[in-house]
This record gives C-alpha cells, sequence and structure tokens, in this order.
C-alpha cells in the first residue's frame, strides 16, 4: 500500500496520540535513511520507507500497537536507537516503532548488580548511573551510544569488557516481551516474582527463543523492559574528564593500568589469549585500535591526540622513525586495562600479564606506555565513546569475518583469508587502504574468555557510486570466501543480501553451513507469529528442520 | 555554497545518533546527558541533526517536498550547534550546522520561511533592528552615561549594545554597566547610538543571508569611517557575528566580548574588587560565545581522496569543533570576585545545553523555546547555586521569562552585573 487506510491511521492515533504518529515524508525518510544501506539498494541511503512511524511512550502502546498490526495485517518493526540495517524496516507496508520515549532507569539494584532499564536506555548512561554504585555494565562494541536493551534482547553484543563482564546473552536477565501476537510475556524470575535477577525460568530458557545467537533484530515483538547483569567498578563515582574536545582523557587512580600487547606472530598472539583466559585478568581486552588498519593505526592516534595533526597528515606521519616503529609493534596487538579491586590484584595481574608476554614473546608497545596515551586509551576503552571514528575515513564501513571461534582457529584460519581479500579489495581503491589487516576483535567476547573473533573493517565513500560498488564487490567475496569453506554466517551477510525486492527469507538462493538454525527459526516465527506481522529482520529459511 | 553542494556531505551521515547527546566522554548522569534540545522537545528522528541530513537528501532526491511538516523540520532547530560539536568528536569531513543552514537558505529563496520570521525580518528591514522597535529609541538604553559616540568624536573602542540590550528595558543595566565599567578603566570607548544596527546574524540563523551581508557592510563600513579598532559586545549572538561571520566579508576589526576584556582589564589591575559577594553561582555558556564563539579562519579548498577513500581537503579545512569558543574568560572573571563560588552544571562548555532562545525558536516555536529554558534552569537548580549566570542577551531574557512563568526561585544575572556588585 501506498499510505495507511485512514482508519487504520485513526486506530493507531488513539493509541499514541496525534503528537506522536507522524505520515510526514521527510520524516519517514529520515528512519528510512540507515549507515550501509546504500550496498543493498543500489547505492540509495534509503531503506524503505514506512507507512507511519510512531512513538509509543509505554509497553500498554506497544501492545496495543501490535495487536492493531495483527488486527490489521500490518507489520510493524520496533528500534530503539536505531543504529544500523537491522534497525529500520526492510520491507513495504511496514509502521516504524521508535521507542525513544522510553528512556528510562528504572532500576538499579546495587546489592544485587543489576539494572532495570527500557529500550532508549543507552550504556553511557546507564554506565554513568551505574558507576555511582560501584558498578559498572557491560557496552557492546558499538559503543557509549548503544540501547542496552536492544543490544541484550535483539542483537550481537560483544564488546571489550565481555571477558569480565561477559557478553549481551549472558548479561541479559529478566525481560518483559511483547510477543507477535500481543500478548506480554515476562521471562525468567519475573515470570514467577516481581523480581528481575535472573533471566532463566521454569521449562525451557525463552531466552533461546526470544534473541537466540544473532537475534530476531525487531522481527519477533517488541522487548519493552529488561533486566541486566552489572559488574563490579573499582573507580570513582564520576570518571573525571580532562582536556578539550576531542582530545579527551581521564586521570583515573593507581588501581588502572592500560597497555597494548603487541606480538611477533598470530600463533603468539593466540597462545597468549588462551593464557589470558586462564589467568583471569584484565577488565577490558580488545584489539580496537587496529580497526584503523595496521599501517595507519599509529598515525591515528597520533592524530586523535595531538591538535597539531589531521587526516591529511596520515602520510607525513608515517614517514616519521617513531611512528613506523610503533606501526611495526602494533601489528598483531590488542589493547587491555587492568583494574585491580586492590593494589595488591593489579599488582598480581600486572606479574601475570609480564609472565605471559614472556612466554610468549610478546612486549607492551612503548609509544603506548605514555601517561597521555594511557589516559587516553583507558577513557576510550572503559567508556567506549569514541566509536564514530569508525566513520573517520570515508564516511562508511561494513564489518566482515565477524566469526567466533577458539583463538587459534580465528588466528590460523580466519585471519589469512581476511587479509588477503581485504588487500585484493584494497589494491583497486575502491576501498579505503588501510592495510589489509583491519581486525578488530573482542579478545574474548564471553565472560571468561575462551572464544575470540575477528571483524573486519572495509571503509569506503557512501556518496561515491564506484567506492559502494566496490565496497560491495569486497563484501560479496568476503562473504563467499566463508561459505565456501563452512564457515557460519556473519552479520556481514546483511549489507549484501537482506533486502533484495521481496525477500523475507534471506538465504534461499545462498545454501549456508549450519541451516537448521534458520529452519528452526522460521519454526519458532510461525509458532508465535502467525500472522507474520513482525518484519523481515528475523532470519528464517523456507524449508523446515528434518 | 549551494545546498547541492552538499549533497555528498549528507549521504556521508553514519546515522551514529552522537549529534543527540553531549559527547559522551563527557556523561556524568542519566538526567543531563542530552544534548540536542530539537529531538529531545519533537521526539521524532527528522529532528536530530541525522535526522535532518536525511531530510535534505530527501528533499534534494524529490522524495520530500516542502510541506508544513517539513517546515517544522527545518525550522524546530536552535541552530545551538551542540549536533556539531558531537559530531565532529570523530568525524573529520562532516559539517551537520552548516547543512541546516543552507537548508534555511534555500527555504528562504523558496519562500517556505515562518510567517513569525517574515514579520521580524520585515521590522528588520524598516527599522534595523529584530525587536520590531522604532529605529529612533536605539541609543535610548545609555541615556545619562556620559558615553562618547563614535561617529561624533574619536574613540579606539566601540561598544556595540544589539538589539535586546538596545530596546529590552528590563535588561538595560548589562551594556549601561559595561559600559561604564570599561570607561573608569580607562578605555576609551563609545557607542554608535541610534546610528547602530542589527549585527544581521539572527536572521541569518533563521535563514535570510542578504541581511547579514547588508548589515555586515554597512557596520563594517561605518566602524571604518568612526576609526575604532576594537568592538566590544556583551551579546554573544552579536559577538559570534563579528567574529566568526564578519571577517569572511571583509571585517579586519578585533573583536571581544565583554568578558574578555573585563578579564582583561582584572589582569591588567584596572578592576579591583573591594566587596565580597558570599554567593555560589553557575555559570551557562551562551552557545554563540561557547562552541559558535570560534574565529573565522579564512579556506578556499577542496575536497581530495587520500589512500583510494580517505575524505581530506586541499587545503586542511578550519575545524569549527567547538574548542576554540570563550569558556575561560567568564569563568576566570567569576573565580575572580570575593566570595562567589562556582558550581558546574553537567553541560558545560562545548556541550552547554542550549538556553532556547536561538534559530528563529523563540519567535515560532515559544513553548519549544520556554521548555529548553527550564531544562536548563532545571540543570542549574541540581547544582543547588542561588543565581544562574550567563553573558548573552537572549539567554537572560529566555532564562528570566522561564524562571517567571515556572515560579523558580533561582536569580538570573548576567555576569558584568556581578561584577559591578563587587567593585
Amino acid at each position: 500500500m501506498e499510505t495507511l487506510p485512514r482508519d487504520i491511521y485513526r486506530a493507531l492515533e488513539d493509541i499514541v496520540g496525534p503528537d506522536y504518529i507522524t505520515e510526514e515524508p521527510a520524516t519517514l525518510d529520515s528512519y528510512a535513511y540507515q549507515l550501509d544501506a546504500e550496498t543493498s539498494r543500489g547505492g540509495s541511503k534509503f531503506l524503505p520507507r514506512p507507512l507511519a512511524a510512531l512513538l509509543p511512550g509505554s509497553t500498554e502502546d506497544v501492545q496495543a500497537i501490535v495487536r492493531a498490526c495483527n488486527r490489521f495485517k500490518l507489520k510493524y518493526k520496533a528500534y530503539s536507537t536505531g543504529w544500523g540495517v537491522q534497525s529500520s524496516t526492510r520491507g513495504e507496508d511496514t509502521i516504524q516503532l521508535d521507542l525513544r520515549r522510553m528512556d528510562h532507569i528504572l532500576e538499579i539494584d546495587e546489592k544485587n548488580m543489576y539494572a532495570v532499564v527500557e529500550p532508549y536506555v543507552i550504556a553511557s548512561t546507564l554506565q554513568a548511573e551505574a558507576m555511582k554504585h560501584g558498578l559498572n555494565c557491560h557496552i557492546i562494541g558499538a559503543g557509549a551510544s548503544h540501547s542496552v536493551l536492544a543490544a541484550a534482547t535483539s542483537f550481537m553484543g560483544t564488546g571489550p569488557d565481555a571477558i569480565y563482564m561477559g557478553w549481551s546473552p549472558q548479561t541479559m536477565l529478566a525481560l518483559e516481551w511483547v510477543m507477535p501476537n500481543g500478548e506480554i510475556m515476562r521471562t525468567g524470575s519475573l515470570s514467577t516474582s516481581k523480581n528481575w535477577f535472573c533471566g532463566e525460568g521454569p521449562g525451557p530458557s525463552i531466552r533461546g527463543i526470544s534473541r537466540g545467537f544473532m537475534g530476531a533484530q525487531g522481527g519477533l515483538g517488541v522487548f519493552t523492559k529488561c533486566a541486566v547483569k552489572l559488574s563490579a567498578w573499582p573507580g570513582p563515582k564520576v570518571m573525571p574528564i580532562e582536556g578539550q574536545i576531542p582530545y579527551y582523557i581521564t586521570s583515573l587512580p593507581d588501581n588502572f593500568k592500560s597497555h597494548t600487547i603487541g606480538f611477533p606472530s598470530w600463533k603468539a598472539y593466540a597462545d597468549a589469549l588462551f593464557k589470558l583466559y586462564d589467568a583471569e585478568i584484565g577488565y577490558i581486552l580488545h584489539r580496537q585500535f587496529n580497526m584503523w588498519g595496521d599501517e595507519l593505526q599509529a598515525a591515528i592516534l597520533k592524530i586523535r591526540t595531538d591538535s597539531s595533526y589531521s587526516l591529511e597528515d596520515i602520510d607525513r606521519l608515517l614517514e616519521k622513525p617513531e611512528i613506523q616503529k610503533q606501526t611495526e609493534e602494533m601489528r598483531i596487538s590488542f589493547q587491555v586495562i587492568l583494574a585491580g579491586q586492590s593494589m595488591a590484584d593489579l599488582n598480581f595481574q600486572e606479574r601475570a600479564l609480564d609472565e605471559i608476554l614472556a612466554e610468549t614473546g610478546g612486549w607492551k608497545v612503548a609509544a603506548m606506555e605514555d601517561p597521555l596515551m594511557q589516559k587516553w586509551t583507558m577513557l576510550y576503552l572503559l567508556k567506549l565513546c569514541y566509536k564514530s571514528l569508525n566513520f573517520i575515513y570515508g564516511g562508511c564501513y561494513a564489518g566482515t569475518y565477524s566469526i567466533k571461534g577458539n583463538p587459534d582457529w580465528v588466528t590460523s584460519a580466519v585471519v589469512p583469508v581476511a587479509k588477503q581479500v581485504m588487500g585484493e579489495h584494497q589494491k583497486k581503491g575502491m576501498i579505503a587502504d588501510t592495510g589489509c589487516d583491519a581486525m578488530m576483535s573482542s579478545i574474548s567476547d564471553i565472560g571468561g574468555g575462551g572464544r575470540t573473533w575477528m571483524e573486519q573493517f572495509s571503509f569506503y565513500d557512501p556518496a561515491d557510486k564506484k567506492s559502494i560498488e566496490g565496497a560491495l564487490e569486497y563484501l560479496k567475496a568476503a562473504v563467499e570466501s566463508s561459505r565456501v569453506r563452512g564457515w557460519p554466517r556473519s552479520y556481514d551477510t546483511d549489507y549484501v543480501e537482506a533486502f533484495g525486492p521481496g525477500r523475507v527469507n534471506r538465504l534461499n538462493n545462498m545454501p549456508y553451513p549450519q541451516r537448521a538454525i534458520l529452519q528452526w527459526q522460521r519454526k519458532i516465527k510461525e509458532a508465535i507469529d502467525p500472522n507474520n506481522t513482525g518484519e523481515g529482520s528475523y532470519s528464517t529459511s523456507e524449508d523446515s528442520p528434518k | 555554497m549551494a545546498l547541492e553542494d552538499y549533497k555528498n556531505m549528507v549521504a556521508r551521515c553514519a546515522r551514529c545518533s552522537y549529534c543527540k547527546w553531549i559527547p559522551f566522554a563527557n556523561v556524568q548522569n542519566w538526567r543531563f546527558a542530552k544534548g540536542c534540545p530539537s529531538v529531545e522537545y519533537n521526539k521524532f528522528q527528522s529532528f536530530a541533526a541525522g535526522g535532518r541530513l536525511a531530510a535534505t537528501l530527501s528533499f534534494l532526491e524529490g522524495r520530500s517536498s516542502c510541506t508544513e511538516g517539513f517546515q517544522k523540520i527545518v525550522y524546530s532547530c536552535l541552530m545551538d550547534g551542540m549536533c556539531d560539536v558531537a559530531c565532529k568528536v570523530g568525524r573529520y569531513n562532516m559539517e551537520p550546522l552548516e547543512v541546516m543552514r543552507e537548508l534555511r537558505y534555500r527555504m528562504v529563496e523558496l519562500g517556505q520561511y515562518m510567517p513569525e520570521h517574515a514579520i521580524l525580518v520585515d521590522s528588520l528591514r524598516q527599522n534595523d533592528n529584530t525587536m520590531c522597535e522604532p529605529k529612533a529609541n536605539r541609543g535610548q538604553w545609555a541615556e545619562g552615561l556620559d558615553v562618547k559616540n563614535v561617529t561624533a568624536e574619536q574613540c579606539d573602542v566601540v561598544f556595540h549594545a544589539g538589539c535586546r540590550y538596545s530596546y529590552d528595558k528590563d535588561l538595560w543595566n548589562v551594556p549601561r554597566t559595561a559600559v561604564s565599567l570599561l570607561k573608569k578603566a580607562g578605555v576609551n570607548i563609545g557607542i554608535m547610538g541610534k546610528d547602530e544596527t542589527c549585527c544581521g546574524g539572527r536572521v541569518n540563523d533563521m535563514g535570510f543571508a542578504g541581511e547579514l551581508t547588508k548589515y555586515a557592510e554597512s557596520t563594517i563600513q561605518a566602524w571604518k569611517s568612526a576609526g575604532v579598532k576594537e568592538v566590544v559586545t556583551s551579546c554573544a549572538d552579536c559577538f559570534h557575528s563579528f567574529i566568526r561571520l564578519y571577517p569572511a566579508l571583509g571585517s579586519k576589526i578585533k573583536v571581544y566580548h565583554t568578558v574578555e576584556y573585563i578579564e582583561k582589564l582584572i589582569k591588567e589591575g584596572k578592576i579591583k574588587f573591594s566587596k565580597e559577594i558570599p554567593m555560589t553561582v553557575t555559570y551557562h555558556d551562551p552557545c554563540h560565545l561557547g562552541r559558535r564563539g570560534e574565529s573565522y579562519i579564512p579556506w578556499n579548498g577542496k575536497e581530495i581522496k587520500m589512500r583510494g577513500q580517505i575524505i581530506c581537503y586541499d587545503p586542511p579545512k578550519p575545524r569549527y569543533s567547538g574548542s576554540r569558543g570563550v569558556y575561560e574568560a567568564p569563568r576566570n572573571v567569576l573565580k575572580s570576585i570575593p566570595g562567589v563560588e562556582l558550581i558546574e552544571m553537567t553541560r558545560i562548555r562545548e556541550y552547554a545545553w542550549c538556553c532556547g532562545a536561538g534559530g528563529g525558536v523563540p519567535e515560532a516555536y515559544p513553548d519549544f523555546s520556554s521548555w529548553v529554558a527550564g531544562e536548563r534552569i532545571a540543570e542549574a537548580n541540581s547544582t543547588g547555586a542561588n543565581m544562574l549566570v550567563t553573558a548573552c542577551s537572549r539567554c537572560e531574557r529566555n532564562f528570566k521569562d522561564a524562571v517567571e512563568k515556572n515560579h523558580e526561585k533561582i536569580k538570573v544575572m548576567d555576569i558584568v552585573e556581578l561584577v559591578q556588585q563587587a567593585i
């Protein structure tokens, strides 16, 4: 349909009120506009335009909207902060629910170490409030601006602190879920009491059904409240900030220390990861700065910490011996922040780290030991407040090879392929030449360690048709290189194949490994969304499990 | 540049939502973390900078047209520049505020401006002020001050009162005090009296670029004819016009905000305090003195690409990220007043919450404007301060109105009035 029939519009307007529903084309396009949309939309920044945008203010509003959608056979798509192609409507005849009015931190339970949040609570504000209680929250790789609830309930959800705090499927506790049929389900401990402390309840784990591995991405009802686990924060109640924009830094007490750790080989890198898991040290473990490319990361670090340089100085900086030295030291590296619950704890962690480095031949990158760099790194990674730097080069990036596995497999199998495919395409000039290892990585993406992954960043210009085509060519090559090796699918497939005309069941034409996941997700979808009102973000297969 | 010239830039918005919040490094609590008043009040995505860029692209691609709803998207922006600062935390090739201003220029070209703005601009064209007041009354604020008129007598420094200080009698004490302080400190200062005109900056933010050029050219010429070397103003709006907009139109005069001049005079020992003011105060950074108060840097270059797709500029483009605004001078002045204790709000300096008086919003959307001021007063109250001090006529007016409307207790005062009390 071109527009909502008036009776449907009036029914929706009656639910949210006239101020919170719109059909204004420019506003609807502000919802259709998305990061990375152009790779699947023939160069357009716009995904399919929703028929209307609504701003529900409560669970009851959401429930009434979902029921109306069932009644009128209308699809809906809810988002919280709305960043990325998974957030906006993917097909026609869909309304967009923007949950930004539901933005309260409902509770911080200091004793039981959890918080209850609404959808538009972002990590940055929850973290700030949690720190006042000596607690901290998990922040996913997308950074401070992400919706705590969306990451917990609806998408991947790992990040630099995952080794200490766990990743989102682990940190998610009880939740309130407006199911696709309009019924409200309260899961975990909330299903039998008024308490939010546990994600598991009687019977099968609803966590697996509600979010699975990748999350339903808004295609399986609407999550309206959830509880997340909080972790200890052995720092000040408010992180002190110094410096002028964008050169902010923080000065933390002596029980915090940051290092960038370099290695002579990927084998040594993987060995160190296993040893770090065993040693159970580290508050933050992440391969962050490498996302700017192994060739450029040292230069970018200089630009970000010295106001006399800008992007135009990259090549000039690369001629400097000290930058060349740092570049080499950081080629195979990651960042670690040690946070001691006491000085003795910090000292233990330092000694354990030193021992691991001695055993694996690793080193602390000298330039990153500078006090300024320590302060800058700690602010960056603890608050994850600079993730718009993902777009520092051309305005857009697409993540590829986000395949999870043990460190030895990821480094020996995925890394060489990712480097080779990226290198071949960087040479063509349509994606930025940053060095063929632009892999960001959660050193462990689950609590306590045991699994890692690499996200290879490809940077392109979304305003340049040739660059978009080049990026798409690279993305297809990356997806194909994974598929032929039998590697599990990742979200790079989203950029390539999610939005073809009429495509709901995405992988029809691409027989991916682990197809059973999509077959089972189809069963779940059929069981709890019989009218198929949740739009097509939830990946399913056309065939049923055998 | 034409709006079409920004098409690549708007397509490069990553929709990261940084424009909606203060820079995340500075977030200290839930209550005062949001940065964009427009999207906080109007809620829909199109009322944040990222949404406006998307709406601009939609408009340029012919997907949207100048409907009433589109007009509201364009004009429900305070042009406070918070989004611009937050965007540039990580971006080197985005200028969201420029795009929004250019969009307003286009709306005016198309005759799609707000009727409330049209009334104001008509008055400006007739009376050279934005207050809908007679031109002849412009200099009345200075009656009895015994101050020179630069059009008749030689002065080194011209004091520019600005439209609101010239006509808002409640606020006359501010320019009168400023001139008296400077005069007493030995500054050879004068005013232009009834010959002073609007700076043009405010209507420029509404999209009327021609008015800015007209008033800039006539004012620059008047200063030149008077032989003045420096201009001082207590109005942050005017300060922004003079320091950022006028140099592009040929102005070479040295520009000071009153607080900068007072800071200088305190350092030189020409202003001395004799009284203690036992008061806890909090300071509101006016947008046009702070993040938008960065001096103009000439640039004539082009976009280039390095290493395939890294977008750069040749020569490197000046970076207006808010870091060069006037932040220290007002704080130094406050800290130098005996007895005054400065307690900072959460959102300060380059990431201060707007007062609500910018961008033509008070004229077109007064309820929104008042709400924005109320939010800032709530933040000031949260510090426990007795007084909210600022350095701009528009901020002071909006705060005073909101305090009265909401029956708040906090006092609102310009910084020079506090200085005067301590002398």
